[in-house]
């Protein structure tokens, strides 16, 4: 009995932050909410009714896993790339290390703001380097054309969030015994070899938890969007995030952008899934 | 969602959060108003309490402009001004958070407990305020022979379902800037059409005189709505019927003007691909570094323009009205603030009283002179000391007097996303008629 009331401030404020947030938006995904209209009604499925034969949220959902996909896997490999680089004992190590790290500090509005100059279809770094390398034969507008905005956008992430991968990688790279390395050298193993039949399966937890945690991250892209292009051109960057954004606060629509945010909820649980079943594969495989 | 956002000159555009400039403009404005309460407490403890208490106490809620002065010391002035009513000021974020300020009217507006009882409001939220029932319809007190006073423009802006919602208090509006020294070379008449200002932009390009021709906004965006009004509009067209029951994008006006716009880039080749993802500041940039001949901007360039540290093309630029088509009139897009009255409000006598007050000719004047916004009555733009400090503004009532409402409907907030998204989608693909056709039915199911 005490302890239960011991548990109860923990409970009670976990339900308040957490718990009741979920249950209210689900809540109101089954009514027609609206500040505009002083609606209030319950309206049963409806509202999914229209998600499932809205095109413009079915665009922003491919847009979303097309962005989380390719973000987490170009960071992973990359992350990996860097994190292998940072293992190594080498001068200056301590300082690489801390020096990596910048991107990751900034804030993304700072970074998005920054992305925006330098890829600028004028004045922009990006272009003036790669006309002069002759590279390409005029500007190309990155984020003007249906073409390249999105892909501006995921190199921008890229950039941002590699090195939290890296980070998280080292410490898994880290735990590997380095008896395990010294051993597989001992019977002639070269770097390749030791890297793939040594370090690589007994980092795939961490990759598997690194790459859950950057593929939720991923689909919650929100800032660089809405700074870079808005959603546009031609809702070509437009993302369930930027998207129940505009339902929710511009068109005050409560009821219906509960049910998008919902589906992204229901979407992200998925992915987690995914992720989980692989990792409790590689457990029981390693046990 | 605004158009007055970028009114602070060369400030960084700030992402829907109050910058930190505004966050301590607001601390110190903050202290500043607890200093002078509590000197006012430690005065007014005698025969001014006594008289305040039978003043009818009000609140005036507002997006927070900042001139050389704030909306704190006109409220404080208007105050002083008399002894029958006591305003409360809500400061509301900045107009650069304009969905913030939006969210934070609609709250209050929605719990119908008459706070604010006075508020300001973007021309582009009235008719849904008014189709809300949360803006109390002013015809009584203000008959159609009272109106005269105002610019047209911005008197249907300010009215929905053919009641006034609300009294028009200052404004802003889309207009053609042009480099007259260029022009000189190339014949020296502002064009008046699209198609001479295009020919036009095409001959100084290829003379090498400038690089681009013409500047726009086409970015997926609110402004790219207000340069769609426009071309619409000088052409006959329309984006709602009058009734505003149904759409006409996808008729012959509108496709045309659209497909004018498109043509800039694909074919004209006056206006670089970029527009597509430019909002105000980046087409504003390259004008005033001397790089383009005409565009179409709101009047916070203007003093940029002439800024010596800011700009190279410092007394070379003219502000006309925008083109037109043939048999069409040159239109601009309104966008401004404008005042309403809480219909919950338990004071409406003397929410009436702050509303005219307001909206009055003097402090219109002030307003002119402090904060650099223009007034909505056309009269002012005659006065001598309005001609002296703001010349720029003076010289606006041309182009003011072609001020166009964006579509007025309750569901705006919906049909704008829709116009980005297809517009855009329409100046990417080329594919205009189709792509109007698909709007057509889109904002037909949200009106309709």
């Amino acid at each position: 009995m005490w302890a239960l009331l011991l548990l109860t401030p923990a409970f009670v404020s976990l339900a308040s932050v957490s718990f009741y947030p979920i249950v209210n938006g689900l809540y109101l995904s089954l009514t027609n909410t609206s500040l505009i209209t002083q609606e209030q009604g319950f309206t049963g499925f409806s509202n999914y009714v229209e998600l499932w034969g809205d095109p413009q949220f079915w665009n922003a959902w491919w847009h979303t896993m097309w962005f989380t996909a390719a973000s987490t896997v170009l960071e992973t490999v990359i992350g990996l790339g860097m994190a292998l680089i940072l293992c190594e004992a080498f001068k200056g190590r301590g300082l690489v290390r801390a020096a990596m790290l910048v991107p990751w500090a900034m804030p993304t509005v700072v970074t998005s703001k920054m992305f925006g100059w330098l890829f600028d279809g004028q004045n922009g770094i990006i272009n003036y380097i790669l006309l002069h390398a002759g590279l390409i034969d005029q500007n190309v507008n990155w984020y003007g054309s249906t073409d390249t905005a999105m892909i501006t956008i995921i190199i921008a992430d890229v950039w941002k969030t590699t090195p939290f991968m890296a980070l998280l990688l080292l410490t898994g790279l880290q735990t590997v015994p380095n008896s395990l390395i010294e051993a597989a050298r001992m019977d002639g193993a070269k770097g390749w070899i030791t890297f793939w039949y040594i370090r690589l399966p007994l980092l795939m937890p961490t990759l598997l938890i690194a790459g859950l945690f950057r593929a939720l991250d991923a689909f919650r892209v929100f800032d660089l969007v809405y700074v870079l292009t808005g959603g546009g051109p031609a809702d070509s960057t437009e993302t369930l995030s930027t998207l129940s954004y505009k339902v929710l606060f511009s068109t005050l629509q409560f009821g219906y952008g509960s049910a998008v945010s919902t589906a992204m909820f229901v979407t992200e649980g998925l992915i987690a899934l995914v992720f989980c079943l692989y990792l409790v594969r590689q457990i029981r495989r390693a046990g | 969602m605004t158009d007055m956002k970028k009114r602070p000159t060369a400030a960084p555009k700030p992402v829907g959060h109050v910058t930190i400039a505004d966050r301590r403009q607001f601390l110190i404005g903050s202290a500043g108003l607890l200093g002078a309460a509590a000197f006012g407490a430690g005065t007014s403890l005698g025969i001014g309490r006594a008289r305040a208490q039978s003043r009818a106490e009000i609140s005036f809620a507002s997006a927070a402009f900042f001139g050389k002065e704030t909306f704190g010391d006109l409220i404080k002035a208007f105050n002083e001004s008399q002894d029958r009513v006591l305003v409360k000021n809500i400061e509301l974020p900045p107009p650069s958070s304009s969905t913030e300020v939006y969210q934070g009217l609609v709250q209050q507006l929605a719990r119908r407990t008459g706070t604010p009882d006075v508020f300001s409001q973007d021309v582009i939220w009235i008719a849904g305020f008014a189709a809300a029932g949360w803006a109390l319809p002013l015809d009584e007190y203000f008959p159609a022979d009272k109106r005269g006073a105002y610019f047209t423009g911005t008197l249907n802006a300010c009215t929905y379902g053919g009641k006034l919602t609300a009294l028009p208090w200052f404004m802003d509006s889309g207009m053609f800037y042009y480099r007259k020294d260029v022009l000189e070379k190339h014949g020296g008449k502002v064009p008046e059409t699209w198609a001479d200002m295009a020919t036009i932009a095409a001959a100084a390009q290829k003379a090498g005189d400038i690089d681009f021709g013409y500047l726009w906004q086409g970015k997926q965006a609110e402004v790219l709505v207000c340069d769609a009004v426009e071309i619409i509009t000088s052409n006959n067209g329309a984006i709602l019927a009058p009734d505003g029951k149904s759409s006409l994008i996808n008729q012959k006006g509108a496709v045309e003007a659209i497909q004018f716009l498109h043509d800039t880039i694909a074919t004209g080749k006056i206006s670089p691909q970029d527009v597509l993802s430019w909002d105000e500041e980046p087409s504003r940039q390259p004008f005033t570094s001397g790089k383009a001949m005409f565009m179409r901007n709101w009047s916070y360039v203007y003093p940029i323009a002439q800024d010596a540290k800011a700009s190279q093309v410092v007394d070379k630029v003219g502000v006309a009205p925008l083109p037109s088509f043939p048999g069409g009139k040159s239109s601009a897009c309104l966008g401004g603030y404008q005042l309403g009255v809480n219909a919950n409000s338990k004071q409406r006598e003397a929410a009436i009283e702050l509303l005219t007050w307001l909206s009055s000719t003097e402090t219109q004047h002030r307003i002119a002179l402090n904060f650099g916004l223009a007034p909505t009555r056309p009269a002012l733009f005659q006065d001598a000391q309005i001609k002296k400090e703001q010349p720029f503004m003076a010289s606006l009532e041309k182009v003011f007097t072609g001020a166009t409402a964006r579509p007025i409907t309750p569901e705006y907030a919906k049909v704008t996303l829709a116009l980005q998204s297809g517009i855009s989608k329409a100046l990417v693909s080329g594919n205009v008629q189709a792509e109007m056709d698909a709007l057509a039915a889109q904002i037909d199911k949200i009106v309709g």
